[in-house]
């Protein structure tokens, strides 16, 4: 509940100013990550102490250029800004702005200004002050825009304190406009406006008509009025002209003799760096060794922790079966619920190393580089520059990166983008990947340095790609929707990483694939085990049938008990499910307890090697059971007497996971975005018959 | 006992995928946006 003191802080910048890491040294862990009401635009709250008794509430805006909005991000900051009995209306605005691009910057800052809403200035990154050459008379600056200003460095923890002071002292700030635009452009026109909407300041009138907005807030009355002004559209698009041009007078003015640059003592260290990353060979090079590292870091410093947790969670398996009294709900637990969370826990080490070089890059100010080196590439293909930032954040997942997708502008790139984008490798394929790469390719290293998994994880990256693009190009052939965009792009510059800032990613999505995936992997396990312990009068009487046949008479207990068990599963209610698909799945390689961890992974791909563990673990009566994969590898094709999990039906089983669309939740967001049911039915169909006919082909090439 | 338990954990297991596959709630301001896949 919010207290009354607390004050209400509004972080507001243009993209790449450092204002996440900013909020992050705010905020700290106490953060919350959550959507605007009614769109799935990120929303992060966060609780900052500003003294033993005052806490600020402070609201990560999405970064946005000027307060004219253009995309959906950017209309979420102008309204938090214009509705004032909005929940998030800030007392604050706290804009921050990069010292290297502050001329630009401050755009935001003047149009933030003139809304007359106590405004701080956040100057970033000043450890680079001396290496640019750049010099500022704060106090001039301060004096001329009329605010107070914080030099800040957000990555090295400077002047965070100072901020959270002038944050707690925000009543005094001045909030009168800097320079009189509105007079400039046309005085008579906007003193009209000014009557019109007297309860209001002239600045936010001139939002309210210059926006394509409805603004629910207004009411019929001030709607008409709006809606009046707009009629007048050619005047309005004049005036917005002659706004910004008057701003950037100001601005130059403002920065003349308060803010210099000295190129001499500026190092071009950045620009040395731009041509070899960026170079038309070495560029893709560069990118192409960074990939295999990465995939390289996955496999070699994952596996230890991992085999770790797999036998923890074995002996807990073992453990829990031994120590409570015998029952059903202890074989839920050591078969079902144990074996479950198991089947989550294994993937948190490769998971968090992935999402480590991942941040990395994007804090380092790599990835920038990479989406200018892949545009003209992507546009061959129907795709803009702007889908390459789409199609990385869906090596996390899917849903996040078609959402990201919004940016492009020209609907044709954005459809395309948002069609293939399942291809790419989300993190849910990752433990199925992982768990077959173990089990099918050998554990050695090519030219001495390799490893042969990890590049067999890497080509399995690459041919998500691959289909992306080959998908793209059909597309682009297919669909006949005329548009054009414009590829602008921002190259940051290069910083060292912030290693809090890569902790908190790491531990975001780490989180949010344990406590969002893992939550429906443990349901799905206890409803499997439930199935593959339960079935009908077969399954009841299933010991007095097998050791009723001849064939048992002279077995050993033990053996006796492992084909009571097995029997158990088959006459199952599960083992009925997965019979009943086995003809389907046979040209693929797959039986019917594979078959069983199709159907549980159609929702959700990941829950395949969970539903797998689960389903060997009760078909398996000993005591100690192993870990999943050593159950995995001990399984036996009955017609062939080689391990089911050969290398003909482990490729069958990596491809048929590459290629096909097992995720609900992606389909309803590409639903949402699409408005329209074709174009998720499309997907699912299509990815659907190239998983089946390639998992196919495979099987039969390989064996 | 054991039976109730377990009849207790599969209800709610089965309680939890209906409501997020089925019965999806709408988005609010408290909604996170981990896709659960």
């Amino acid at each position: 509940m919010k207290n009354n003191k607390d004050v209400k802080v509004a972080l507001i910048g243009n993209p790449n100013t450092g204002k996440t890491s900013l909020f992050n040294q705010l905020t700290g862990l106490k953060q919350k990550v959550g959507n605007y009401p009614g769109i799935t635009v990120e929303k992060k709250l966060g609780i900052c102490k500003l003294n033993d008794s005052v806490k600020a509430e402070v609201t990560d805006l999405p970064g946005t250029y000027s307060i004219n909005p253009t995309s959906l991000d950017e209309t979420l900051v102008l309204d938090t800004l214009l509705n004032e009995k909005n929940n998030s209306f800030p007392d604050v605005v706290v804009v921050v702005v990069e010292i290297e691009n502050i001329k630009r910057n401050l755009l935001l800052f003047t149009q933030i200004k003139d809304l007359k809403i106590p405004t701080i200035l956040v100057i970033n990154m000043i450890d680079q002050m001396k290496r640019k050459g750049i010099d500022i008379n704060v106090n001039e600056l301060e004096e001329k825009l009329n605010t107070k200003i914080v030099l800040a460095s957000a990555r090295k923890n400077v002047g965070i304190e100072e901020l959270k002071e002038v944050i707690l002292d925000y009543k005094k700030l001045d909030t009168t406009s800097i320079g009189k635009i509105t007079d400039k452009i046309d005085k008579e026109y906007f003193t009209k406006l000014k009557n019109a909407f007297p309860e209001f300041t002239l600045y936010k009138s001139w939002l309210l008509i210059t926006q394509n907005n409805e603004f629910e807030f207004l009411n019929d009355n001030q709607k008409k009025l709006v809606l009046k002004f707009r009629e007048d559209l050619g005047c309005i698009k004049r005036y917005q002209h002659k706004e910004t041009i008057f701003r950037y007078q100001i601005i130059n003015n403002v920065l003349k003799s308060s803010f210099k640059i000295d190129k001499s003592k500026a190092s071009d260290l950045r620009g040395i760096l731009d041509r070899i990353l960026t170079h038309k060979i070495f560029g893709y090079v560069i990118f192409a060794l960074i990939l295999l590292f990465i995939f390289q870091g996955i496999f070699d410093w994952a596996t230890y922790p991992m085999d770790i947790i797999d036998g923890a969670f074995a002996s807990l398996s073992s453990w829990t079966k031994s120590i409570l009294p015998p029952g059903t709900f202890t074989n839920l637990l050591a078969e079902g619920i144990v074996p479950g969370i198991g089947g989550v826990v294994i993937f948190i080490p490769q998971i968090a190393i992935l999402f480590t070089f991942i941040s990395i890059l994007e804090e380092t100010g790599y990835m920038s580089r990479v989406v200018f080196l892949m545009d003209k590439i992507m546009r061959k293909f129907g795709m803009s520059g702007k889908s390459v930032i789409p199609l990385i954040s869906g090596t996390a997942c899917s849903i996040p990166a078609i959402m990201a997708s919004r940016n492009i502008s020209s609907w044709k790139e954005r459809l395309i983008t948002i069609l293939v984008i399942p291809f790419t490798t989300c993190s849910a394929r990752l433990p199925v990947y992982a768990i077959l790469i173990a089990l099918i390719i050998p554990d050695k290293r090519v030219l001495g340095i390799l490893n042969l998994q990890g590049l067999t994880m890497m080509a399995l990256y690459l041919l998500g790609f691959t289909a992306a693009i080959f998908s793209a190009i059909l597309l682009n052939a297919v669909l006949k929707i005329e548009s054009k965009s414009l590829f602008v792009i921002e190259m940051p510059n290069y910083k060292i990483p912030s290693l809090k800032n890569i902790f908190y990613e790491v531990v975001e999505k780490t989180k949010a694939f344990v406590f969002g995936a893992g939550k429906i992997i443990l349901a799905i396990s206890i409803v499997l085990w439930f199935l593959a312990s339960n079935g009908p009068s077969t399954f009841k009487n299933s010991e007095q049938i097998v050791t009723s046949k001849i064939e048992n008479a002279n077995l050993s207990e033990d053996i006796l008990q492992k084909k009571v068990a097995s029997f158990k599963l088959e006459h199952s209610y599960i083992g009925y499910m997965g019979k009943s698909i086995e003809p389907m799945i046979k040209p693929m390689g797959y039986d019917w307890k594979i078959g069983i961890a199709l159907i549980s992974s159609f929702a959700a791909r990941e829950v395949f090697v969970g539903a797998l563990a689960t389903i060997y673990n009760v078909d398996n009566d000993a005591e100690n059971s192993g870990t999943i994969k050593e159950r995995m590898a001990a399984e036996v094709n009955p017609n062939t007497g080689k391990s089911r999990f050969d290398f003909p039906t482990g490729i069958s089983l990596l491809l048929f996971y590459a290629f096909a669309m097992q995720c609900i939740g992606t389909l309803a967001i590409v639903k949402r975005e699409t408005n329209s049911w074709k174009w998720p039915i499309l997907q699912l169909v299509g990815m659907g018959i190239l998983a089946y006919v390639s998992a196919v082909l495979a099987f039969n090439i390989f064996s | 006992m054991q039976d109730i338990l377990t009849y207790i954990v599969l209800g709610l297991a089965i309680g939890f995928l209906v409501k997020k596959y089925i019965f999806k709630t709408k988005n609010n301001d408290k909604c996170d946006t981990d896709c659960g896949c």
